[in-house]
């Protein structure tokens, strides 16, 4: 196994649900000898694709964890992470991509870029990763790449360049055309493992020409030395190779690849580009956080010889225990060495340390930096980072999104309850968007995500693995509580008989703050309250905020200002003025006319045009507002704002309107104002329950 | 500022007041002008007064992505709600995106009958009343007579105001004696109000061409500020 760190890419394949990933996985894994039959992903063979292990992944045919995989092309190791495509997963994309130093942007040919592809592009640009782009099925009726290709530009503003061109397309698509070397491909036998390398076909070569140029003027940019050669007509392909090199890894060319993987063509080049054109370890500058040095940003230095740093950023919950993946950015990792995890300060030895390929794990001795490997048996959390020789570093911390969706669940007998806890444990480690925890008032056990699907699948998976039985309580959405206008305050808290006693008061304003959810102002002048006191204001303004009385939820957006107060010599305490601001609060609140907020998810559908009617109109029943609307000659794309509440069981309805011709996506947009109906519905129900619970 | 007194200092009330009171139901407005010189701005403008107006909005765009044009809604949006100090801007926003939809064409030379058809798709299964419909990059060069017939014969119909605007090359700028550029003189019978933008040193202006019935080649008294993307009195 190659594992010069300078031989070494970990790359990510991110993608819109869809639009064939885990097929292109497979062929990858193919190609590189790891498996030696392939299996589709809703294939007859009932087999699935390698890199779906899950039994759930297989039955509904997507991707639901990110499993990695090592392969080897071209005397280079290359680690792979499958993602999930579903946004509901997209926290499993975000720690892929938090690790990964290249990846692939998988397009599809017909549908182009999607909504998804834009959350994933954004994901790209948060973690700077290079990428390139993978146009897949060119095979497809409606296929147009060049398409695609301008659409990469034109929405996700990236310099996309062609590297190739399509030999014909739909279903006469039979090969590629390599721009850089001016050969047309073609993929032979039957799972196109004969790459045979033939003239451009004469009808394309003028095509192919004016692609070329293109191609030289973008790289150009980034290599005054092929510029120069290129004007003299000396041009090499090394040195085009070179400039493409470097225009990807500064992130300011992302060059076009296309095929289709299912037909098995275009893998071959892809694999090439990944090599010539995505970094290794040592090209990327990472960056720890030195705890013992307020959190200075510290270089990471990729060589084996330097103390190690590596970072768990999966957990994954196996026959044999705790498998964590890491990945090294700094020294080395062998069988036996001892480990810090920095939040915990716990020490451990490394006992087995395995190279995963999806589902079948290898045993290995030593991983060095840059590599991608799993541990077993380590008591930590996604996210931890694990160091060596005394080196108190953090990795900074990944972006967690808040969940906005929750289910009450209550096991059906006492064997149940005991798996429900240990499988929610390992869920809620494994993954930071799913939380739980038991609703102090009704006593049940709630579990929050980001979305219907993604609760039921971890539903799906206790009853499946853990034996679980459920009963499962209606979807409840995230409210929240603001306030809509400004109101003074001013508050006594008196408690002076007999005993110890109690003093403090706060006057000043709350005002609706919609730039951040709590804001705390001290504008008191000349002490009227102590400063010792003005810690214990801000905290019981803050305690207020848990939970509003409206209906309940928590509130946000809200700035209060101190101005004014009272104190007592001898009666004001550190509880007094804490209880003197829930009084305020209390007091502020109802005058502040507060209001229910909703979360609003942004969703687009996705089919052919015939259906745009009925998409539309089942928005419409859903308090959607629609945002715009895009057709071409075959499909049409309704982008909507519809609130979360509105959208359970959306997929079931939109299947029958659509025959099962359409999609949808949807993410969280913000928090929008909930009409004036539904508020008192909720209100009436919170007083329901209040009045039961009393 | 409220919402109200917005509405009335709006520079386009001065607009309105050039071509006597508006375009007019079951009528086509056109602005013309070169590529960049701001005619997006301008219908965008012209269809945020609308919907401040509480009126619904369908905008069209053809080729480009539907998100660009509601960043453009978006970027006018806040910059009218900056510079007029808007109360409860959010709640404004919030309450006048409700009545705008953009659909978008993927070809610029997108059928009549397909426009038409997703119109009426709006209006029957989208439960959206239009009053306005905005259609940007409408490619003229390619449209024939009849095919602007059909959109005067829908506004009519439907007694919808109709904004278009129409892109003019080099070759399409001389104009004939009453101004009127050369691409649009197949059109002119169907076109009510034709309003031409030209730049001159750091804004620019508005000129009308035609009026309903007459021809009057007038400045409006608005121009278009390019730095704010937003038409203004002129001073």
């Amino acid at each position: 196994m190659a594992t010069d760190a300078l031989k070494m890419r970990n790359i990510g394949i991110s993608a819109h649900i869809d639009s064939g990933k885990t097929t292109l996985t497979e062929r990858i894994l193919y190609y590189c000898n790891k498996i030696h039959a392939i299996h589709e992903v809703k294939g007859k063979d009932g087999v699935g694709a390698t890199m779906d292990f899950m039994e759930l992944e297989r039955e509904r045919g997507i991707t639901i964890v990110s499993a990695a995989t090592n392969v080897e092309w071209n005397k280079h190791s290359i680690n792979i992470i499958d993602t999930p495509g579903h946004v509901d997963f997209t926290i499993e994309v975000e720690r892929a991509l938090r690790v990964l130093d290249g990846a692939v942007l998988v397009l599809c040919a017909v549908g182009g870029v999607q909504s998804q592809s834009i959350t994933v592009d954004r994901q790209l640009r948060r973690y700077e990763v290079p990428c390139l782009a993978f146009i897949n099925k060119c095979d497809r009726t409606g296929a147009n790449p060049l398409r695609v290709k301008a659409e990469l530009c034109s929405k996700l503003g990236h310099n996309a360049v062609l590297m190739q061109l399509p030999v014909g397309l739909e279903d006469k698509h039979e090969g590629l055309i390599d721009l850089i070397t001016m050969k047309a491909l073609y993929f032979d036998g039957p799972n196109g493992d004969d790459l045979r390398i033939e003239e451009i076909p004469a009808g394309l070569l003028e095509q192919a020409k004016n692609a070329h140029v293109e191609l030289i003027d973008a790289a150009s940019m980034f290599s005054d030395e092929l510029a120069e050669a290129y004007l003299e007509g000396k041009e090499t392909t090394e040195q085009i190779y070179a400039a493409i090199r470097k225009g990807t890894l500064s992130r300011q060319m992302t060059p076009v690849f296309m095929g289709t993987a299912y037909k098995n063509k275009g893998i071959q080049p892809l694999l090439d580009a990944v090599i010539s054109y995505l970094p290794s370890p040592y090209e990327v500058e990472n960056v720890a956080l030195d705890i013992d040095n307020d959190q200075q940003e510290v270089k990471l230095i990729p060589d084996i010889n330097k103390p190690t740093v590596a970072i768990g950023f999966k957990l994954e919950e196996g026959q044999y225990g705790q498998l964590t993946y890491i990945r090294i950015y700094q020294g080395s990792i062998k069988k036996g060495d001892e480990l810090t995890n920095t939040r915990s300060r716990k020490h451990f030895k490394v006992g087995r340390l395995i190279r995963m390929h999806a589902n079948n794990m290898e045993d290995i001795d030593y991983a060095p930096c840059g590599d991608i490997v799993a541990l077993f048996g380590v008591d930590c959390a996604s996210g931890d980072t694990f160091t060596q020789s005394g080196l108190n570093y953090t990795m900074t911390s990944m972006f967690v999104p808040e969940p906005v969706i929750s289910l009450a669940i209550t096991p059906k007998d006492k064997k149940s309850s005991e798996a429900m806890s240990k499988a929610l444990n390992r869920f809620s480690k494994e993954d930071p968007t799913f939380r739980t925890f038991v609703d102090p008032e009704s006593k049940q056990t709630i579990v929050r995500g980001m979305g219907e699907l993604h609760l039921d699948i971890y539903i799906e998976r206790m009853r499946r693995e853990y034996d679980v039985e459920l009963d499962v309580g209606m979807p409840q959405v995230a409210y929240r509580e603001a306030i809509s206008q400004s109101v003074k305050f001013d508050y006594t808290h008196k408690k002076q008989s007999g005993g110890a006693g109690q003093y403090g008061r706060v006057a000043g304003t709350m005002e609706p703050n919609p730039e951040s959810n709590y804001e705390f102002i001290d504008s008191i002048k000349g002490g009227a309250i102590p400063r010792e006191f003005i810690t214990s204001c801000d905290k019981g303004f803050k305690a207020c905020l848990a939970r509003g009385s409206v209906i309940g939820f928590p509130i946000v957006g809200i700035k209060i200002t101190i101005d004014d107060g009272n104190s007592h010599p001898v009666d004001s305490s550190d509880m007094a003025f804490q209880l003197a601001a829930i009084g305020a609060f209390r007091q502020a609140y109802d005058k502040a006319k507060p209001e229910i907020l909703e979360p609003i998810m942004k969703v687009e559908v996705e089919g052919p045009c015939d259906f745009q009617g009925n998409v539309l109109s089942s928005i419409n029943q859903r308090r959607g507002i629609i945002i715009s609307t895009s057709e071409d000659d075959l499909f049409a794309r309704v982008e909507a704002e519809v609130p979360l509440s509105e959208m359970f069981g959306y997929s079931t309805i939109l299947r029958s309107l659509t025959q099962g011709k359409a999609q949808f996506t949807m993410e969280f947009a913000r928090y929008g104002k909930v009409p004036a109906a539904i508020s008192e519905k909720l209100i009436k129900d919170f007083q329901e329950k209040n009045r039961k619970r009393n | 500022m409220i919402r109200k007194e917005l509405i009335s200092k709006s520079p386009l009330r001065i607009l309105e007041k050039s071509i006597h009171g508006g375009v007019g139901k079951g009528c086509i407005g056109v602005i013309a002008a070169r590529k960049g010189v701001g005619k997006t701005a301008c219908l965008v403008h012209i269809a945020t007064d609308r919907l401040f107006l509480g009126k619904h909005v369908i905008h069209v765009s053809f080729g480009e992505d539907a998100s660009h044009i509601v960043r453009w809604y978006e970027d006018i949006f806040n910059e009218i709600a900056r510079r007029n100090n808007l109360n409860c801007a959010m709640d404004v926003h919030d309450d006048i995106i409700r009545n705008r939809v953009i659909v978008n064409f993927k070809q610029d030379d997108t059928h009549i009958a397909k426009i038409k058809k997703n119109f009426s798709m709006f209006l029957e299964k989208g439960n959206f009343c239009v009053d306005t419909i905005v259609v940007d990059g409408y490619n003229f060069a390619k449209a024939t007579p009849e095919d602007f017939q059909e959109f005067k014969r829908f506004a009519l119909e439907t007694g919808l105001e109709m904004w278009f605007s129409a892109s003019l090359k080099e070759k399409d700028v001389p104009s004939d004696a009453h101004g009127i550029p050369k691409l649009l003189l197949p059109f002119i019978n169907d076109i009510a109000i034709l309003i031409n933008l030209e730049p001159k040193g750091d804004f620019v202006h508005l000129t009308l061409i035609k009026d309903h019935d007459t021809i009057p080649n007038s400045d409006m008294h608005v121009k278009l500020d390019p730095h704010i993307l937003l038409l203004a009195e002129e001073t």
